[in-house]
This record gives structure tokens, sequence and C-alpha cells, in this order.
């Protein structure tokens, strides 16, 4: 049976000199997914879409896209689309021409090429009047979807993706965002992103990768990412955690337990679960849909509660510092990480 | 009108002022006086336009032609070499780079007339380089490639050349690498990437280098009054002739109205060619 992968990485390495960039990376990338690389600046993840896409070569380890080794192949027979960082448009053709780039080098017939630079920017919803500016006279969410079209029109089955949305505004990146899956969907390309923006990457992809120090860490659907991470660095970029070790039935004390902020239970309704502990609020800042409490236990355990600003609990008596409150942990929200960061990976 | 920032321009104003402006205002007035006839350097109170007519026959229009022509050759191949060198630069690691920089410039800081005369020596019909020639059987007879055109070409490029290549070096250097890398992930090979990428972003600075080498080129002195031939000289060496050797002060004040002339009309042109190739004008946004 042919495997259903579109790309496969066997352990990776790259560095210039010093300290190298990419340690042992291998994964997977199923054919028709959409695979965000999560992790901080720095951790390789950029380096590791460039060695995809063949800007980079590895020092060692191989890159296989359908099937076929392409390691050493250069980018121009790769055929992968890419859109970067700043998007990269050519600064001297209009939006139309930087969208036909690919067929013009390809030889396209004139008549196909326009319809389909007419159609993919119909796709992405650019205005004919928009056509043909230069990119300097674009808006920023204008030049996104310009890149965005020129890295699909040749039809790639692999979209790499580097913080595409990472030089928008709030508003616009989470339009973006939406319409950015819906044309993976639509079009039926394989995707790779890279961001730094958990949210960002829960919100659109089928599986995240977390990675740190050149290493990745975990890969899973963004549930799996989130509620059952395998390191504790995992746990707390994937969104905020409360991370400690303590003694519970069936878990052992070496192993730090984890339970997000949203799951711990506060006030009079935590005295239906088992664990449910007297406590001291230290603080508590409003987030709009949410407020976010700082607490700590009579026992010295200090916690994260996340309440919804519309809860009874805020309404009937005011959250405030200093306040005596209930703290209930439900066990089955309790997730006990079973691996460590290792030595060498900064959290 | 806030008068302050104008006042950061007033050293620079007035250097050009009494030094440039003036001087031009009064060669172009004894380009119309009449020659000298015995004493000074002209006659004073005399109109003529007789210095400005001499330039229309044969020997003065061969004389604009080919300070022209000089020109452009200038401009042409220090561009051809001074563009694939930014290029090499470009790709230099930064701890190279300095060296390379550092040896570009290093001809500079040499006297124009060592270098040109160390050129008349190296290339001369005695020179090392045609001893080396004839020793290995390459050519029978000396090349002659001092007292020419190629020798003053040579000697041109060699003065000319470090300012292009820091010139096209700064101009390529604004162009983000990114976008060549893009382009070949789009599927151009790299005479495509060159061709449709590299080339096009490059144009501006190709014509300010062909424009410094065409001023430079036209106004050349010392490597064609050293290195050229005394028949077939610029414009410049020329004036210098009329003026110091015939004492045709009139005349010399004539051919330097002239010389200015053509290369404005010249700087023009090319700045056209360039509004007309890239669609956009020289020296504007990008």
């Amino acid at each position: 049976m042919p495997s259903s992968e579109l790309v496969r990485l066997a352990d990776l390495n790259f560095g210039y000199g010093g300290a190298p960039l990419l340690r042992d990376v291998s994964l997977d990338v199923p054919a028709g997914k959409f695979l965000t690389l999560l992790g901080p600046s720095g951790c390789g993840k950029t380096t590791l879409l460039k060695l995809i896409g063949g800007y980079l070569k590895p020092q060692s380890g191989s890159i296989l896209l359908r099937g076929k080794d392409v390691t050493h192949t250069p980018p121009e027979e790769r055929g992968i689309g890419m859109v970067f960082q700043n998007y990269a448009l050519f600064p001297h053709l209009s939006a139309r021409r930087n969208v036909s780039f690919s067929l013009d080098v390809r030889g396209v017939a004139k008549s196909e090429r326009d319809d389909r630079v007419e159609r993919m920017l119909d796709l992405v919803g650019l205005t004919k009047f928009e056509r043909d500016r230069l990119p300097a006279s674009l808006s920023g969410g204008q030049q996104q979807r310009v890149a965005l079209a020129r890295a699909l029109v040749f039809r790639p089955d692999l979209l790499l993706l580097d913080e595409p949305l990472a030089n928008l505004d709030r508003h616009l990146r989470d339009q973006l965002r939406n319409q950015l899956r819906r044309l993976q969907e639509e079009t039926g390309v394989t995707a790779v992103m890279v961001t730094h923006d958990q949210e960002e990457a829960m919100a659109i992809s089928d599986l995240v990768g977390v990675m740190n120090g050149g290493k990745l860490l975990q890969i899973g659907s963004p549930r799996e990412m989130y509620h059952r991470p395998l390191t504790p660095f995992v746990a707390g970029f994937m969104g905020p955690a409360n991370i400690f070790s303590a003694d519970f039935p069936g878990a052992s004390r070496e192993k730090p337990l984890m339970i997000r902020p949203e799951q711990v239970v506060l006030g009079e309704e935590a005295h239906h679960y088992s664990r449910s502990v007297p406590a001291m609020i230290l603080s508590a800042s409003f987030l709009g849909p949410d407020m976010m409490v700082q607490v700590t236990t009579n026992a010295g355990l200090s916690l994260m509660v996340r309440v919804r600003s519309c809860d009874s609990i805020v309404h009937g008596r005011d959250i405030r510092p200093g306040q005596e409150i209930r703290v209930g942990i439900p066990s089955h929200a309790l997730w006990q990480i079973p691996g460590s960061d290792g030595e060498g990976i900064s959290t | 009108m806030n008068p302050r920032p104008y006042l950061l321009a007033g050293p620079a104003a007035t250097l050009l002022i009494g030094l440039l402006v003036c001087p031009l205002l009064l060669v172009i007035r004894v380009s119309f006086y009449q020659p000298a006839n015995g004493r000074g350097f002209f006659t004073p109170g005399t109109w003529t336009l007789a210095n400005h007519s001499a330039l229309m026959d044969a020997h003065g229009l061969g004389l604009v032609g080919y300070t022209i022509a000089f020109g452009t050759m200038i401009a042409v191949v220090v561009v051809m070499v001074s563009f694939p060198l930014a290029l090499f630069l470009r790709s230099l690691h930064s701890s190279l780079l300095r060296f390379a920089i550092a040896g570009i410039t290093l001809p500079k800081f040499a006297s124009v007339l060592v270098i040109l005369f160390g050129l008349q020596q190296l290339l001369g019909d005695t020179g090392p380089v045609n001893r080396m020639l004839l020793t290995w059987g390459i050519v029978s007879d000396p090349l002659r490639m001092m007292r020419g055109l190629f020798g003053a070409l040579i000697g041109e490029v060699f003065l000319i050349l470090p300012y292009a290549v820091i010139l096209l070096f700064v101009q390529v250097l604004e162009m983000d690498p990114i976008l060549e890398s893009s382009a070949r992930g789009l599927g151009a090979s790299r005479w495509q990437v060159f061709r449709r990428i590299t080339l096009p972003l490059s144009m501006p600075g190709l014509f300010l280098a062909g424009q410094l080498g065409l001023v430079w080129g036209m106004g050349a002195f010392l490597g064609p009054l050293l290195l050229g031939s005394p028949e077939n000289t610029t414009l410049s060496v020329e004036i210098q002739r009329q003026a110091f050797e015939y004492g045709r002060w009139p005349r010399s004040a004539a051919l330097s109205v002239q010389l200015i002339l053509a290369i404005g009309i010249c700087l023009a042109a090319l700045t056209f060619l360039h509004n007309k190739v890239s669609g956009r004008p020289l020296g504007g946004d990008r």
C-alpha cells in the first residue's frame, strides 16, 4: 500500500558552525492535511520550512516528497508553493504579473495563463481594481492575498507558509486565517505553516507540531496537544497551564501534573469535587470574556483560574485580592505529563 | 517658511556659487569675445559667434563625436565590469566583504598620475605584458595597447571603476535576496531569475553607474592625454591645448561650453532611455 505521506522528513540536522539549528527532526505530513509548526523564535521552525522548500540544504538526514528523495533537488524542481513572511512580492511587477510569474517561467500559453491567474485572484478575493497595482500600493492584507495566489496558481500539492499572518493587525488576521483554511480545503493542497501564535495554530490546523531548541517535541491534533502534552514545555506553549507535583491517587510523585486554568472550579460549586480546598485570591485581571484569577491554596499551591466574566461568581461577589474562596480540582481534568523537556532545552 | 534647514546648505552653496557658477558664467562670456590681439586673453568689449561656429567644421564635429563615442564606450565598459562584480560582492560573507571593498577602493589612495604611468609601463610596447606575449610566441610584434583608444579607455575605466562598483553594490544590496529565492521556488531557472528579477531590479543602479561613466568619460582628460593618441583626442584635451598651447582662450571657452552642453544632452538621453525601458522615472521611488 502506498503511504499517504506527502512529505517525510528523516533525521534532519542543520546548523552553521556553532549550535545546531535543527537536531534529528523526523516528521511525516499526511497528504491533504494542514500542519502547523509552533514554537518560540529561534526554535528552528522557519529553518525546517526552508529545508522542505529547498532553500537550505541539511547537513544530514533526508527529505522525501511524494515518496521521492529531494534532499539535493533545487527549489525550482520541487514544485512547492511558498508564502514568505514578508511575502517577497516582486516590487517591479503588478499583482497580476506576480501571480502569473510561475506560469510565465513554465511557458504556459497566454490564454490559459490569464484564465488561471484571474480565477486564482477571484478565489483569494482581490478586486479587479487592485490587480494592476504594484505591491507597494497594496495594503498588507492585499499583499498577503497576492502572495497566496502566487503560491497556489501553479497547482502545487504542497504549500509552505512562513508566519503568513504575522504582519497583519488582529482583526484582519482572524479573518484571513479562516480564509486560508477554506482555501486549503477547497484546493486540497497539503499545507505546512509556521507560527508562534498557538491560538492561530489550533484554529487552523489538523496537526500541530511544537518545536523548541531545534527539536520537534511533539506532534498531534490541536486537542491532543492542548490537553495531552508530552512535556512541560509543550503544555506551557499550547496555552496557560498550572503545572505542579502533588500526591494524588494513581499519580506518580516524580511526574508533574497539569490542569488548564479554565478547568479549575472556583466558589461554592467546588464542593461538588472530592478535591476541594480553601484558598485565597492573590490577584484578578479582567480579559473581556474571561477573568484570570490567581489563587493560592492554604497548602501553598499557586493556581491560575479562568472564570467567565458573565459567571454568577463574578457578579454575585466581587472577586478581589485577599478574599477567601473555595477551589475545586476535577480529577478527570488532571493530566500527568509523561516526559521532561530534557537537557539543553530552555522553557 | 523656516529658513533654518536652508542654512545647513549654506557652506556648500557658497562653494558652488563662488567656485562653479560664477566662473562658469565668466567662461560663457569669454566664449563670445574676439581672440586677443597681442596682449591679454581676449579683446574686451567685443561679441562674436566665431568661436562657437568653428566647432561646426569637420574637425570640430569629429572632436564632439569622438568625445561622445568615448564617453559611451566608457559607460558601457564600466557597467559591464562593475555589475557582475557588485553581484559577486553581495554574495560574499561580511568578513570577506571587508577585504574585497578595501581591495576595490585601494587604487583610489594612489595618485592618478601614478596609476596612469603605471599602466603605461605595464601595457606599453616594451612593457612586461608585451614581453611575456612575445616570449611565449603569442604575438610576433608588440601589441599596441598604449597611445590609442584602447589605452585611453583602459586608463579611464581604471579610474572610474571603484566608484561605479560601490554605487552599484549599494543598489544591489537594497534588493532582498529572498526575492530571488522565491522566484526559484516558483519554478524559475537561475537564468530566468536573473533576467526577470535581478536585472530589472538593478536597472536604476545600472543607469546611475552608466551616467557616472558617461559624465566622467566625456570629460576625460588625463587618460586620453597620457595613454591616448595625439590625433584622436577628447574635447577636454583640446580645451587644454587651445588655451595653453595656442593661447586661444575664447576658443577654449567655447569648447568648454559645448562640452557641458553635450554632456547635458547625453545625460538627458540616457535618462529618457531608462524611463522608456523601466517605465518609471530614474531616481524616483521604486
